[in-house]
């Protein structure tokens, strides 16, 4: 079961172009496409008529044909044409989608247009901002979303899945962890003082000795996770001079099936914004990191399947997570109960 | 049975939980309309420390699964666990202590 009246992120803006691309949300098949003056259009992925997917289809203009029977559908998702026959039976309409472009992603609302509120997309601006160097991908993840949200809110996983680039054992032994939850939200906040700093931390901002290092995670459902991290020269938190470095985290994360994700993230500095090769070298890393997750959330999804009922148990870590999963639990019952 | 110093008075404020050590002991320390609290700070579910949770109407409520005591004598009040062990506790001076008995163990 899927959260309905939400934004979703469906494709990186660049993604989309004037030709048919097939994406699925939420059990929901879609076609995205750009209409020639450049507006994205969202609509289901299968003709009204015999249900074969659209995106074997071709466009016409700024319309869509069925590549079976030749039908064509406007952007608006009406029936203008079925070959053959002059009239169009007034039921061949397809379901459409809002859209929205914001923050270098194409998004679609997977609830009623009546209610879909643009200011509702969750704020992802360090992806666009100049002020900021950002490089992002995606992955096709077969795992349940919630997997990878749970991986984000607890961050003890880098000693051991990432001890070679953004992990070291300072983040699990010595951090002190703060839970917030809010109606709608959650907050980690991890405080590590006096600490080695991590490779990675080490060559994009040339530290020399111990820092002082902090890591705060938002969630936001259905599953939009920012983590703010960043690290500054030991005891030098009231000088402007000490050396530091902030990053941006950003996850977007939208289910596909209930056992796949569709998994967007970009990494983002607000140092030596225009350097290139900074921003590939942060890039490069934590997508090495990312794959180094991909990996354990596949594994857990297969031990998942192969029993499904097996016990967990949890543990300190895990508050954030299961802050998130209450949430989500709330918001599906809200949304059975048809609130 | 020994009364052992674990914080100063303005550590344990109202609405809030402290986690601290007597000798072996991990106790969580409250106060609630004044008076100084103390109890077993582990959650007599799975352990998890309440230190880290939420106090609210006189109870703490476990970070991990939502269980809540009754700070004033340990009541479980559900979903999981049993009732908690509290501590005598009292503050002399600006120091906040608890009873510990001597043969006691965790």
């Amino acid at each position: 079961m899927f959260l309905k009246t939400f934004w979703y992120a469906a494709a990186w803006s660049n993604e989309i172009e004037h030709s048919l691309f097939a994406r699925t949300i939420c059990n929901e098949p879609m076609i995205l496409y750009r209409t020639q003056a450049g507006n994205v259009v969202c609509m289901e992925d299968r003709c009204c008529h015999r249900r074969l997917p659209l995106h074997m289809g071709r466009l016409i203009g700024d319309s869509v044909q069925c590549h079976y029977h030749g039908l064509i559908f406007e952007p608006q998702g009406r029936c203008v044409k079925v070959p053959g026959q002059e009239l169009i039976p007034p039921s061949a309409q397809l379901r459409t989608f809002a859209a929205a472009e914001r923050h270098g992603l194409v998004w679609v609302f997977l609830g009623p247009k009546d209610l879909a509120d643009e200011a509702k997309i969750p704020d992802y601006h360090w992806i666009t901002d100049s002020n900021w160097g950002a490089k992002g991908t995606h992955f096709n993840v077969k795992a349940n979303y919630m997997l990878i949200v749970e991986n984000l809110l607890d961050l003890t996983h880098l000693a051991f899945v990432h001890a070679s680039t953004i992990g070291n054992a300072a983040v699990v032994e010595s951090a002190a962890v703060q839970f917030k939850r809010g109606p709608d939200s959650v907050d980690v906040v991890r405080r590590m003082t006096n600490c080695a700093p991590p490779p990675t931390y080490v060559k994009a901002g040339g530290f020399t000795g111990n820092i002082d290092r902090w890591q705060y995670i938002n969630f936001m459902p259905p599953g939009f996770v920012r983590l703010e991290t960043g690290g500054r020269d030991a005891g030098k938190e009231a000088d402007p001079s000490a050396k530091n470095i902030t990053l941006r985290n950003l996850n977007i994360i939208t289910p596909e099936s209930e056992t796949s994700s569709h998994y967007f993230w970009a990494q983002c500095h607000d140092f030596d914004v225009k350097n290139q090769a900074l921003t590939d070298m942060l890039f490069d890393d934590v997508n090495a990191a990312f794959r180094q997750d991909v990996d354990v959330f596949e594994a857990q999804q297969q031990s998942i399947a192969g029993r499904p009922d097996a016990p967990e148990v949890d543990v300190h870590g895990d508050i954030g997570g299961l802050h998130a999963r209450r949430i989500i639990r709330e918001l599906i019952e809200r949304q059975l109960a048809g609130g | 049975m020994a009364w052992i110093d674990v914080a100063s008075a303005e550590e344990v404020t109202e609405g809030e939980v402290r986690g601290v050590k007597a000798r072996d002991h991990l106790v969580a320390l409250y106060r609630i309309d004044g008076r100084v609290y103390a109890t077993s700070n582990v959650c007599t579910h799975e352990n998890a420390l309440l230190s880290e949770g939420a106090v609210e109407k006189g109870e703490v409520e476990c970070p991990l699964h939502l269980t809540r005591f009754r700070i004033s004598d340990g009541t479980c009040l559900g979903p999981y666990g049993t009732d908690l062990a509290c501590y005598r506790a009292r503050e002399v001076g600006a120091r906040v202590q608890v009873q510990i008995a001597d043969e006691e163990s965790r």
